[in-house]
């Protein structure tokens, strides 16, 4: 099996599960002081594709921050092999935080893959978040999960995806 | 324009006119140069990104265009370089400073600690510059780990570690060591051209080698040198070299950099340890020997030198208080002693003062000069050596008085006189103590001779055995005489007649006179002169004898008399 290490950045405003959906599958990851301290938390997460023969390790930044990223966050994503946007299925505004995340990236960076994680869908009674919204947001970013970190819904499904696209889009590249 | 020709202008006017452009710009060069100029920055640019083909045909003219424009043009090229220079040198020159000052405070630190003098003595013993070997000792590290990065994204290329290193996830390592230089150059750089080159945690160095698309990171047990970050962008170097491309377009897969790991292996072989003790981590027994040993040395010295400081005084308390020495300098040097000044002939030797209170002689050098001394002591000896008194006499110096006591015969007592006259420092003799043992005998002599008396039986005529008595005497006396003048003494001889009380009184006075007379006669004839007492000898009443012829005698009285300058 090849081994590759892939980067993977988790974004999204405050609040809305990043920290929490990264634990819900790393196997390794320092403390939470980094977070409030560097601005950034690093977790990995090995995962296995046989079918591709490819063992993947990802290299998860937790990345602090809001919808306007700064100079230091902006060069945390630097090199960036995938993204996880994250926001909170109760506040429909973290959703537009995504997109103001997702265009400053692409300002700076070239296209990666990434899915969009709407968290914390055990709030059934305060969610927010309507199907037309959740339409608009898989015909922008393709690939959007309705995921709870409290429970573990979708969590690993969705990062496990998004370990698959950073693998075909290497061997596309190649 | 004939049939042909105007059948091949209806057939090929354009493709001929095309044909002519072609030709004419084929052929004019300013055309030609205009036509490249179009196409060469695109064609540059496609056959850069193509292959290393133009890299490689343009190094070699681009260098040497380089080296001619420098040349024909150096201030031109300086002014240019000027912005980056300036600051590579600084950095360059302030690297060098803190080095050095780093260099300084460990030889400042290390120069007068325990370990500082140890390494002192071992520097010396092994003949180099303390400097050098402090160097080398102080320099003791080893290079833990070692982690190559991609700066563009933090994603780990190689890692090696020795065995004893404890690993955590190093991918994770990586990914954070990553942002926190990205978080330092954020925060603290405001060009955003700082990086983190170094961090202290506890017994470890971390370094930071930057490449242009890698970085070495290398975790390091102890103290490294600054020359080993050279060695470490060789290495780095090598690494960018033999990878170039599929270093710069690291993506994570490990493969596109086979064997870095063998060129990160080279940075493990970078240590300097220092030598391991032979016990468990405590000082050898050697070196506790040789503590001891100086330890012991140290006391032996200490104890040495107060030894020989209190002897110093000593023998200085000694030298002052000798009679006879007068002490200029005294000095110490080692365990032997210096003495300069002035001495007695008749005072003792510095080498006697100085085994009087057991200080060998032979560690006593002296320079002393001859001086005449009036300490009594000194008088005293001096007089003593010059007179030469007699186990009878004593002498003692009072002032400037020599006091002389004891018994000694007349004829010493006048050399006494004579030879003290020139003896410095004595004003005056005091003889009253000074017994004459002579003329005590003369006088013992003279008073068992005195008053005797010589018996006659009728007129003047001695009877026979009183006569023969009175020569007897009379023999006595002449050598008492000769005895008494010896020590110029006289001895005066008085002779007394006497009657018994019968008959006339003037007729009685007669017979005592001729008694007397009879009886000097007879002394002058043994040599013994004598003066008559013309008043007759008339015992008190109370003991005047009941025989009668007691009374008929002559008395000899003798007296001593002295010359006029001893008395």
């Amino acid at each position: 099996m090849i081994s590759v290490t892939s980067k993977v950045c988790v974004v999204g405003d405050f609040a809305v599960g990043k920290t929490s959906v990264a634990e819900r599958f790393v196997n390794n990851h320092f403390s939470e002081r980094y977070l409030s301290t560097v601005g950034v938390k690093i977790d990995t997460k090995e995962i296995d594709f046989p079918r591709l023969g490819v063992a993947q390790k990802l290299v998860i930044w937790d990345v602090a921050g809001s919808d306007r990223f700064g100079g230091k966050e902006m060069a945390y994503l630097r090199g960036a092999n995938g993204y996880i946007f994250v926001a909170d299925g109760t506040r429909p505004v973290t959703l537009s935080a995504i997109d103001n995340i997702h265009e400053q990236i692409s300002e700076h960076y070239e296209p990666v893959p990434a899915v969009v994680l709407v968290n914390k869908c055990d709030l059934v009674a305060e969610w927010a978040v309507n199907d037309k919204r959740l339409e608009s947001l898989r015909a922008k970013y393709g690939n959007v999960y309705e995921t709870s970190a409290k429970n573990g819904d979708e969590v690993e499904g969705a990062i496990i995806r998004l370990a698959e696209m950073i693998i075909e889009n290497d061997l596309r590249d190649e | 324009m004939n049939d042909l020709d105007q059948l091949k202008e209806l057939l090929f006017g354009a493709e001929k006119e095309a044909l002519d452009s072609i030709a004419e710009r084929v052929e004019r060069r300013e055309v030609r140069t205009a036509d490249i100029a179009d196409v060469l920055p695109e064609a540059i640019h496609q056959s850069h990104k193509r292959n290393q083909d133009l890299v490689d045909s343009l190094s070699e003219p681009v260098g040497e265009c380089l080296q001619q424009a420098f040349r024909e043009d150096p201030q031109t090229y300086g002014d240019a370089l000027y912005p980056v220079m300036g600051p590579a040198i600084r950095k360059s020159i302030m690297h060098a400073l803190r080095t050095f000052a780093q260099q300084i405070n460990e030889a400042v630190e290390h120069s007068v600690s325990p370990k500082g003098l140890k390494w002192r003595w071992q520097a010396s013993r092994a003949g180099i510059p303390f400097g050098e070997y402090l160097l080398q000792k102080t320099l003791q590290y080893r290079i833990e780990q070692a982690y190559l990065i991609s700066r563009e994204n933090g994603l780990l290329m190689g890692h090696v570690h020795h065995e004893s290193s404890k690993i955590k996830d190093s991918d994770a390592v990586s990914a954070m060591f990553t942002a926190i230089q990205d978080f330092v150059k954020e925060s603290f750089s405001p060009d955003r051209t700082g990086r983190l080159e170094s961090a202290d945690m506890g017994d470890f160095t971390l370094w930071a080698v930057h490449g242009p698309h890698a970085l070495l990171v290398c975790v390091i047990r102890g103290v490294p040198p600054k020359s080993l970050r050279a060695d470490l962008s060789a290495i780095l170097e090598r690494i960018h070299f033999r990878y170039g491309d599929a270093i710069r377009e690291y993506r994570g897969d490990t493969s596109t950099v086979p064997d870095v790991e063998v060129e990160l292996e080279r940075c493990l072989r970078f240590e300097a340890r220092q030598e391991r003790s032979r016990g468990r981590g405590g000082p050898s027994v050697v070196m506790i020997v040789l503590l001891l040993a100086l330890a012991a040395a140290f006391v032996f010295l200490g104890a040495q030198s107060w030894l020989h400081s209190q002897q110093l005084a000593q023998l200085s308390r000694a030298l002052d208080e000798a009679p006879g020495i007068h002490l200029t300098d005294i000095e110490r040097a080692g365990g032997a002693f210096r003495v300069r000044g002035l001495r007695d002939p008749l005072a003792p030797t510095v080498a006697t003062i100085a085994e009087s209170i057991d200080i060998e002689a032979g560690r006593v050098t002296s320079s002393m000069q001859p001086f005449q001394s009036l300490e009594p002591e000194i008088i005293l000896a001096r007089a003593i050596q010059l007179i030469g008194p007699p186990e009878s006499v004593r002498f003692e110096m009072s002032g400037r008085t020599l006091i002389v006591s004891g018994d000694a015969p007349m004829s010493w007592r006048r050399e006494l006189q004579q030879r003290s006259l020139g003896l410095a420092g004595v004003d005056r003799l005091d003889l009253s103590g000074l017994g004459a043992s002579d003329l005590r005998a003369i006088r013992e002599r003279t008073k068992a001779l005195d008053e005797k008396k010589f018996f006659f039986e009728n007129g003047a005529t001695l009877a026979d055995s009183e006569e023969t008595a009175l020569i007897e005497y009379a023999q006595q006396l002449r050598l008492l005489a000769d005895d008494a003048r010896e020590i110029r003494h006289e001895l005066v001889v008085t002779v007394t007649g006497a009657t018994d009380a019968t008959g006339p009184e003037d007729i009685n006075a007669r017979l005592s006179e001729r008694r007397a007379l009879a009886a000097a006669g007879v002394l002058a004839e043994y040599g013994v002169n004598s003066q008559i007492n013309a008043q007759p000898a008339m015992p008190p009443a109370d003991v005047l004898p009941r025989i009668e012829t007691e009374k008929r005698f002559v008395r000899v009285d003798l007296r001593l008399r002295a010359p006029a300058d001893l008395q």
